[in-house]
């Protein structure tokens, strides 16, 4: 482990009074990807955010930043991160430039060219007072606050809530240019297609435990797909259950339909000793991964 | 990385920010406060003249209130204590500092808005202290408003007080403002709660008034007089003896404990989600 990894989480715990955290979390975020961090909402996301900028301090365990203590060292911690956060409070009486340009001062001034152009990439009015704005408007005010110090470390709640499908393009493009300077990013979201298409590893948090952390390509590999051959004749199920790659099979007519586990040669070869009609299969997507781990209750 | 270590290093702005954030409402007050001051000085000739009637109605008033407001009102300094520096001028800078100094930390936690703001390079304690400032620069712009006010039109309205002694009375006022302000923040800072932090101070407030107010009437309360800031914020009358630097330093204390306070519940605990 480099020792100034972006985040690294060591049986992180935080617990509070009526509300769960986190129990023993531990996790590296690497320099230059993008981090998935999946769960449904009161699993723990936000909680472990929270900690790596010091608005939560730890029961037990540690999460470091950079390397860095987030309460100890705060703000060389925080002059490189950029953070959106998944309930948004913004300064409703101020226009978006007036919020914009403050926040680029208490980052020790920006040129004012660079939050122009995001706000033109993401069409968004400027001279409009925060209030006035749309839920989706507010939170490019939000991105482009996280995004306009091209920090090394992005780490965004559920960043595209309310987001209309251009904007959200427009943010995949900024997370690609994000990665592109070396940047890291880490994306809380429970929006699954987003995460599959943007994110290069996931942590899947299950009520404030870490279930697995893992390449998506990994995970896919691992994930149960399912199968079904239509055959010219009947063919029992008995013929693919026995297969070590087969979770479960069942028959029914000339149909028959396989649940398997990894690679799928050994299937096939043996269907191939039959007439195939037909055959259906389709790529687990991460949402059927996230439910099988669901349901596994993380035991694979 | 040029720029981060120029925001480490300097992480501005935000003393500037938050006298910005407080124009708007501090343009408010200082309306008021200058209407309240204009208002009461143009009364006082007619007040003055039928001072004899005056003075058999203030002789009926509770001994409570006559405590507090005095029972001079034909003179100018007994007037504008009475109209103004125990009444009217005191109620509108403690609502102007309670409500600043609740909404400071508690008001924007409570908004959700200073997630963002503590996720720059501000620290918590910069952003505590530079609220604090500002807060403590409009109550002092508050009373100056006054100040100017009385000592230029006052005059104009048969209003003659020492101007040493209406300046030492303005800042009495002000000083009081930021020790209940202090308060205020230090509940807000500490809880998050705003609702707290304006019913905790405005509740010492009233309290502390009242006790002043009857315990040189009550000998039961007399011991406990010492404990309300009003005490130390009228006794002795600043409009009539001027400038008392240790009846000010009781009043700054209780701010500087409210700001200790507010420091170490503020930095120490986690923040509201």
């Amino acid at each position: 482990m480099r020792r100034d990894a972006p985040i690294l989480a060591e049986a992180l715990t935080k617990s509070y009074g009526t509300t769960r955290g986190v129990v023993d979390l531990s996790f590296e975020v690497h320099a230059g990807e993008v981090f998935g961090y999946l769960g449904p909402n009161g699993a723990g996301k936000s909680t472990t955010i929270r900690t790596m900028l010091d608005f939560l301090r730890p029961t037990a365990g540690r999460i470091a930043v950079f390397g860095l203590d987030p309460r100890a060292d705060g703000p060389a911690i925080r002059s490189r991160v950029g953070y959106v956060p998944g309930e948004l409070g913004l300064y409703e009486r101020l226009t978006g430039a007036e919020y914009l340009q403050d926040f680029a001062e208490f980052r020790g001034g920006l040129p004012r060219e660079r939050i122009d152009g995001y706000a033109e990439r993401l069409k968004l009015d400027l001279a409009t007072r925060i209030h006035e704005l749309s839920h989706g408007n507010k939170r490019k005010v939000a991105l482009i606050q996280a995004f306009m110090h091209e920090p090394d470390l992005l780490v965004l709640d559920e960043p595209t809530q309310g987001l209309d499908p251009l904007g959200q393009q427009e943010f995949y493009a900024m997370i690609a240019e994000a990665r592109a300077r070396g940047g890291t990013v880490f994306l809380s979201s429970h929006v699954m297609p987003e995460v599959e298409r943007i994110c290069d590893r996931v942590a899947i948090l299950r009520e404030g435990r870490l279930i697995t952390v893992d390449d998506i390509g990994d995970l896919k590999a691992k994930a149960l797909r399912t199968i079904e051959f239509h055959f010219a004749e009947e063919v029992p199920a008995e013929r693919f259950s026995t297969l070590p790659s087969v979770v479960t099979a069942t028959a029914l007519g000339d149909t028959v339909r396989l649940t398997v586990r990894g690679e799928l040669d050994e299937v096939v070869k043996q269907a191939a000793a039959h007439t195939v009609v037909d055959v259906t299969t389709r790529e687990p997507t991460l949402e059927d991964i996230f439910l099988n781990l669901y349901e596994d209750g993380g035991a694979s | 990385m040029s720029t981060a270590t120029v925001a480490l290093e300097h992480p501005g702005g935000f003393l500037a920010k938050s006298v910005r954030d407080q124009r708007r409402a501090a343009t408010g007050w200082m309306i008021g406060i200058v209407a309240i001051a204009l208002l009461y000085a143009s009364l006082f000739p007619s007040i003055k003249a039928s001072s004899a009637d005056l003075q058999s109605y203030i002789d009926k008033l509770p001994d409570a209130l006559k405590n507090v407001l005095g029972t001079d009102y034909a003179s100018p300094a007994g007037y504008l204590r009475g109209e103004i520096f125990s009444s009217m001028g005191v109620i509108l800078l403690l609502i102007y500092a309670i409500g600043a100094g609740a909404r400071a930390i508690a008001g924007e936690e409570e908004a959700r808005s200073l997630d963002l703001l503590l996720s720059t390079p501000l620290r918590r304690s910069q952003v505590l202290r530079d609220k604090a400032l500002a807060t403590v620069a409009i109550a002092v712009a508050l009373g100056a408003a006054l100040f100017v006010v009385l000592a230029i039109l006052g005059p104009v309205f048969q209003l003659h007080v020492a101007v040493g002694n209406l300046a030492a009375a303005c800042l009495m006022l002000a000083s009081l403002a930021c020790a209940f302000g202090a308060i205020a923040l230090a509940v807000g800072a500490t809880t998050g709660r705003r609702v707290w932090a304006i019913a905790v101070a405005a509740g010492i407030a009233v309290v502390t008034y009242i006790l002043n107010a009857v315990a040189p009437t009550v000998s039961a309360l007399e011991p406990l007089r010492p404990l309300s800031p009003f005490r130390w914020y009228l006794e002795p009358d600043p409009l009539v003896t001027g400038f008392h630097p240790a009846n000010a330093a009781v009043l700054l204390g209780i701010a500087a404990v409210g700001y200790a306070i507010a420091f170490v519940g503020f930095t120490r605990r986690d923040l509201a989600a």
